[in-house]
């Protein structure tokens, strides 16, 4: 990691990030439901205490009486004994139609809230004698007086109170353990969902380790045994190594090459020097400049082989070369020109591109009279050929028949052999082309076409 | 003719200067971008020899800064990469002719002197003056067709005249075109090589134009 660790930005942990969405969304959805249960299970339970408040009620509707002097009084006594005892959180209370007020034993000297006869009955908490929270329900009931002739209807307000502090107790008991249980639940999910990251994750560790491995040189390759989400990655890396691999044995064998292939004018150079033979000396300087010059070219055309992707627009580099060359020929007035569609496109490099054209359209400028010809048209499908001819005197006689004859590929083209055009061969069938040389038709001079992968964008 | 030679290699800067200079050439050298953009932008060179890869400013943001100033001097590019790539930013920044290390150095000679040549609006190596000619490719000059032998100093300043013929040569910017910044530099010396070279190809072939300078009547 030491090594390129300066141009890796790490951008967070999976596993937090993972870790903290998931909190996130455990925390909302079990605070919803633990809301909703609870509020159900509250309801559900005081809906019980206002089941247990209306049957006293009732009990003690029943046995209700209007006595002419003592106003509302209980006929017999209610099957609760907490009516009886003082302040015990049970109470009730009637009041009659002339505002006589009885109530139970247990209100002692206290009163509930004075009635209302003229309004709707309450339903609701009120703070009792002992400053205890009570849930008071009342009722509006017409009683007969026992001693009224013919009997009289009266209307009668009576009262039930019950302390709320069971109720409130076991709400409370209840939201105490949801909560607990709820909290418990999301940590478990929390801490399940870490492990599960971790665990899936750990593949991708065993595959860091094994890439670490094979940069330490303690293995070959990768173990290609990846879960499937991961094994193109996996097959992706064992690819990068196997083609550095071959870099490197490219790199080695073009060392290896250039190192003999410079041993035999090292070995004359120092003969002529021993000699004081001044141009054989000089001879195979130049001998070894080319050998240089080859080499590097080869080396910059093997890097390259991986470089895929890329377009690079023929028009756009003719141009720009004929403008070069036209500088640099300033002096022969020459006449460069390019035509062909602007939206043709060579599959290479741009600077191989730019190479390949260069070399070729150099070469032109050197043996051309007055002009030099670019042209870029599509060929076969798929391919596009780039032509350069001049009107120089074209190939010599010899060179011409055997040429023209054969439509000669100049794959053998030795380094220095006077055509320059051994780069452009190299390059080109590196991309998938060709080139190839004939007499010129158009301005009779030598005609270069080059033929590469590529295709002509719409509407260029 | 005065050159810059802007070259950061100590050794081949050396070799540049010694080669050129016993080619006739007076050469100023500067060993980094900004001392050549300086002396680019205010001496009057005939040439440059500037090589790419450079401390401080590299070669062709030198280039570009002269050209947008209006210095028209020819400028061959040295540099050990010779791909089209840089050859073309090189040519369209401005420069001229572009010579790829390692290179021979009678190869840098022959294309300075073309450069010279048609910087001056002469086209052929060969300049004519009645029985006196003068081949700028080789450096030689005959009288009716028998060599003469000219010093580089001699050599030099015919040269200037003749590249410049027609046109009354000031002795201010002979001295700025034959001697380097760090010469000692002294205008008689000019009379005295004047006389020789009058001596050795004729009386009539450099005139003496009063208050003005020296001027050669053009070929033809």
């Amino acid at each position: 990691m030491s090594a390129s660790a300066g141009r890796i930005a790490v951008s967070g942990s999976l596993t937090r990030r993972l870790a903290l969405t998931v909190a996130a969304w455990v925390a909302i959805g079990l605070g919803i439901t633990g809301w909703f249960v609870l509020r159900l299970a509250a309801e559900q339970i005081e809906a019980a205490a206002d089941q247990r408040m209306v049957s006293l009620l009732d009990a003690v509707i029943a046995a209700a009486e209007l006595d002419p002097v003592r106003g509302p009084i209980l006929a017999r006594p209610v099957s609760e004994p907490e009516f009886e005892r003082p302040l015990s959180g049970y109470y009730w209370q009637m009041t009659g139609p002339d505002g006589t007020v009885n109530t139970s034993r247990s209100l002692w000297d206290q009163r509930l809230p004075p009635a209302r006869p003229d309004r709707p009955p309450r339903n609701e908490d009120i703070i009792g004698p002992r400053q205890e929270p009570l849930r008071l329900i009342e009722r509006h009931v017409e009683l007969e007086s026992r001693t009224g002739r013919p009997p009289r209807f009266q209307t009668v307000t009576v009262q039930v109170a019950v302390t709320r502090v069971p109720t409130d107790e076991e709400i409370e008991r209840l939201t105490r353990g949801l909560v607990l249980a709820f909290l418990g639940l999301g940590a478990a999910l929390v801490a399940a969902v870490a492990l599960l990251v971790v665990w899936a994750l750990s593949p991708l560790k065993r595959t860091q380790e094994e890439i670490a491995e094979v940069r330490a040189g303690l293995r070959e390759h990768v173990d290609v045994t990846a879960p499937a989400e991961l094994a193109p990655l996996v097959q992706e890396i064992e690819a990068l190594i196997e083609q550095n691999r071959a870099t490197l044995e490219r790199a080695r064998t073009h060392v290896g090459n250039l190192a003999h292939a410079l041993k035999t004018p090292v070995a004359v150079l120092r003969n002529a020097l021993e000699r004081e033979d001044l141009a054989g000396a000089r001879a195979q300087a130049a001998t070894l400049e080319r050998l240089i010059q080859h080499h590097l070219r080869r080396a910059r055309a093997g890097a390259l082989a991986g470089a895929a992707g890329s377009e690079a627009s023929p028009m756009a580099a003719a141009s720009t070369l004929a403008q070069a060359l036209k500088r640099l020929f300033a002096s022969r007035g020459l006449d460069v020109t390019a035509r062909g569609p602007e939206g043709a496109r060579i599959r290479a490099d741009p600077q191989d591109l730019t190479e390949m054209l260069g070399n070729l359209m150099e070469n032109a400028c050197k043996w051309a009279k007055s002009r030099v010809e670019v042209r870029v048209r599509p060929s076969r499908p798929g391919m596009i050929a780039i032509e350069v001819e001049d009107d120089g005197p074209g190939l010599a006689e010899g060179q011409d028949a055997a040429a023209l004859a054969r439509g000669v590929r100049l794959d053998e083209a030795a380094p220095g052999s006077g055509l320059g055009l051994a780069i452009v061969v190299d390059l080109a069938a590196l991309y998938g082309g060709t080139l190839q040389l004939e007499r010129g038709q158009r301005l009779k001079g030598l005609l270069a076409r080059l033929e590469l992968p590529g295709r002509i964008l719409p509407g260029g | 003719m005065r050159l810059l030679v802007v070259e950061d290699s100590p050794d081949l800067s050396r070799q540049l200067r010694t080669a050129l200079t016993e080619a006739g050439f007076a050469v100023d050298l500067a060993l980094d971008g900004e001392e050549a953009l300086h002396l680019g932008l205010t001496e009057p060179y005939d040439a440059v020899v500037l090589d790419l890869g450079l401390p401080r400013l590299d070669g062709l943001s030198v280039l570009r800064r002269w050209r947008e100033a209006n210095r028209t001097m020819p400028v061959i590019l040295l540099t050990a990469r010779d791909s089209w790539h840089e050859k073309v930013q090189g040519l369209n920044a401005g420069a001229d002719d572009y010579l790829a290390k390692p290179f021979v150095m009678a190869e840098l000679i022959a294309r300075l002197n073309a450069l010279i040549r048609r910087a001056s609006g002469v086209a052929k190596p060969e300049l004519v003056f009645g029985p006196v000619r003068i081949d700028t490719a080789s450096r030689t000059v005959t009288r009716d067709g028998v060599p003469v032998r000219l010093t580089a100093m001699e050599y030099a300043m015919l040269a200037y005249l003749a590249l410049n013929a027609g046109r009354p040569v000031s002795k201010t910017e002979l001295t700025e075109h034959l001697y380097a910044q760090d010469f000692d530099r002294d205008s008689n010396t000019l009379e005295v090589i004047a006389g020789r070279i009058r001596r050795k190809l004729g009386e009539g072939l450099i005139e003496t134009v009063r208050g003005q300078g020296y001027r050669m009547v053009p070929p033809g």
